[in-house]
């Protein structure tokens, strides 16, 4: 293996280190989040809801581009998940507030 | 076409002692045979029979005897054709089938889609047609009798997976083995959404309405959007393997004398 | 192209854009992504339709097992993506073993959604209310996904195992899989659990 290559990799594991800590930090973040008994169907629990989907969204790009490395392939795909993503979420926050 | 007449003269020169083939006419023919019959059933099922998109199953006995009675004349002409031409599915699972015995993955496959796919399109297909041909030319029995065959039609032609399932499942890893690459990969992966939506199917057993009845929206609309991608897909997909087939390839089984 | 006044030292080469696992994968991920897509669409439809029921019916999952589950699974992608960097090292023992660890995390989330069915199940929620119906066919799909995952990584493992094998593009198409089923999980753990 040649040095750049090293370099690389260990910037990859770093990534996929760094990915995996903010994904469970989101994951616990949004359990607390979660409206309660009194709060569902107010304001501040559409707020909560609001804050929740975005956490999910940036979750689920986080295991998009670093886990399935999408961060390096081509635009076509970069832009495929990333519309994916955009629609799905918009849609599921609408679903709900509506 | 234009491929399996230039081919002959060449392997002729080589080995005038093997007989010449006729080329893949056959093929051709069964291909299009395959096209005609499922443009045939889609026109017979949706429009003319009005199976698909399927009536309401929260009716009562009197809604459905009089659904039979509205639709009687489509339903008669449409399934009565089908029934005639019903023969169609065994060619078209054919056509599939000697692609797959041209795989690398084995000829135990093959049979075995074709089996499951025969299998299959009794309670799939025949006993829909039959039930509701029943229904509409004995209109004079008691609804609680049309309420059935109306139930059980719809619950056959829907809600019977195994055979497909197991046809599926066949198909997908033939495609995974196969090192000849007649079908493309993707189309395995293709061919496993049909395995899972046919399970999802399942549900309109348990539901009289809502997304998983027999016209919901996840058990009925998504598959028939898999359904219809998966048969597209598949039409490409074999002219494409017809049209690579040439005189020179060789046939499933040798001529009767060569061996 | 570099203004002025930048240092002198040369920047790393940038990385080459290439494709991760082959197209026939992606064929299947993103088609996949779609009409998970249109599944997700159709509950919040008709979550709309009765918000209050679906919430109440709701409150009954126990979050914290959904976020065990949502930890387990994060994990094992953590794993599947150490073992395609331990490919690319050649490193082929520390993949095999990070891809079985992979799978055993797939088990164990299997395990917990298995105690979970029962434990609803048994307090009487089953199909015939609203909410259940979509919470039993969306983790029972995901199951299914995951269940040709672990398929998929034996596959892998496999390949790894065999000295003439070991294509990296085979190891790569069985974790993006598999990152998939994580993915989805994701979204049907905000979907059921968080967003009531």
């Amino acid at each position: 293996m040649s040095a750049p290559d090293d370099r690389l990799l260990r910037k990859d594991r770093r990534a996929v280190f760094a990915a995996w800590a903010a994904l469970t930090a989101a994951t616990v973040l949004a359990r607390f989040l979660t409206p309660g008994e009194s709060r569902s169907a107010t304001a501040l629990g559409d707020g909560l809801v609001a804050a929740i989907a975005v956490l999910g969204l940036v979750k689920c790009r986080l295991i998009i581009r670093c886990f399935m490395e999408v961060r390096h392939a081509p635009r076509w795909l970069r832009a495929a998940t990333d519309g994916w993503l955009a629609v799905l979420w918009a849609a599921l926050l609408v679903g709900y507030l509506l | 076409m234009t491929d399996t007449d230039a081919a002959p003269a060449e392997e002729g020169a080589a080995e005038p002692a093997k007989p010449k083939r006729a080329g893949k006419r056959e093929v051709w023919l069964v291909y299009w045979a395959f096209t005609v019959f499922y443009t045939a059933l889609s026109v017979g099922i949706c429009l003319l029979g009005r199976a698909t998109p399927p009536p309401r199953p929260d009716v009562t006995g009197l809604q459905a005897a009089a659904w039979f009675d509205e639709h009687h004349l489509g339903i008669q002409i449409g399934f009565v054709f089908l029934l005639v031409i019903a023969g169609g599915a065994a060619i078209s699972n054919g056509i599939i089938g000697y692609f797959m015995k041209r795989m690398s993955s084995g000829k135990a496959l093959a049979y075995a889609y074709i089996a499951a796919m025969g299998v299959g399109a009794v309670p799939g297909f025949q006993v829909l047609l039959v039930c509701w041909l029943t229904a509409t030319f004995r209109p004079d029995r008691s609804p609680d009798i049309l309420y059935l065959l109306y139930d059980l039609g719809m619950l056959s032609y829907n809600g019977s997976l195994g055979c497909f399932t197991a046809a599926y499942t066949v198909l997908a890893i033939a495609v995974f083995y196969d090192r000849n690459r007649i079908f493309p990969k993707w189309f395995g992966y293709v061919t496993v959404w049909q395995i899972v939506t046919e399970i999802v199917a399942s549900q309109m057993w348990l539901h009289h309405s809502g997304a998983f009845a027999w016209n919901g929206m996840i058990t009925l609309y998504i598959a028939i959007v898999i359904f219809g991608l998966w048969v597209a897909c598949l039409l490409v997909l074999l002219r494409k393997a017809a049209g690579r087939e040439t005189g020179h390839t060789p046939a499933l089984y040798e001529a009767e004398g060569t061996r | 192209m570099t203004a002025p006044g930048t240092t002198t030292r040369p920047r790393p080469p940038a990385r080459e854009r290439r494709l991760p696992g082959d197209a026939d994968m992606w064929v299947m991920i993103l088609g996949d992504l779609f009409f998970f897509g249109c599944y997700f669409v159709t509950y919040m439809v008709f979550r709309a339709m009765s918000a209050g029921r679906f919430t109440a019916s709701q409150r009954h999952l126990d979050i914290d097992i959904g976020v065990t589950n949502t930890v387990v699974l994060l994990t094992s992608s953590l794993f599947a993506a150490l073992a395609v960097l331990a490919v690319r090292e050649g490193a082929w023992r520390r993949a095999r073993r990070l891809l079985w660890a992979t799978g055993a995390c797939g088990v164990l989330f299997a395990l917990i959604k298995a105690y979970e069915w029962h434990t609803e199940i048994s307090r009487g929620h089953t199909i015939h209310d609203g909410f259940f119906g979509f919470y039993f066919v969306l983790t029972g799909v995901h199951l299914v996904h995951l269940a040709l995952g672990v398929l998929v990584l034996g596959v892998a493992v496999r390949e790894l195992r065999s000295p003439r094998g070991r294509r990296p593009t085979i190891v790569e198409q069985s974790v993006l899989f598999w990152h998939m089923v994580d993915l989805l999980w994701v979204v049907i753990f905000a979907l059921l659990y968080l967003m009531r």
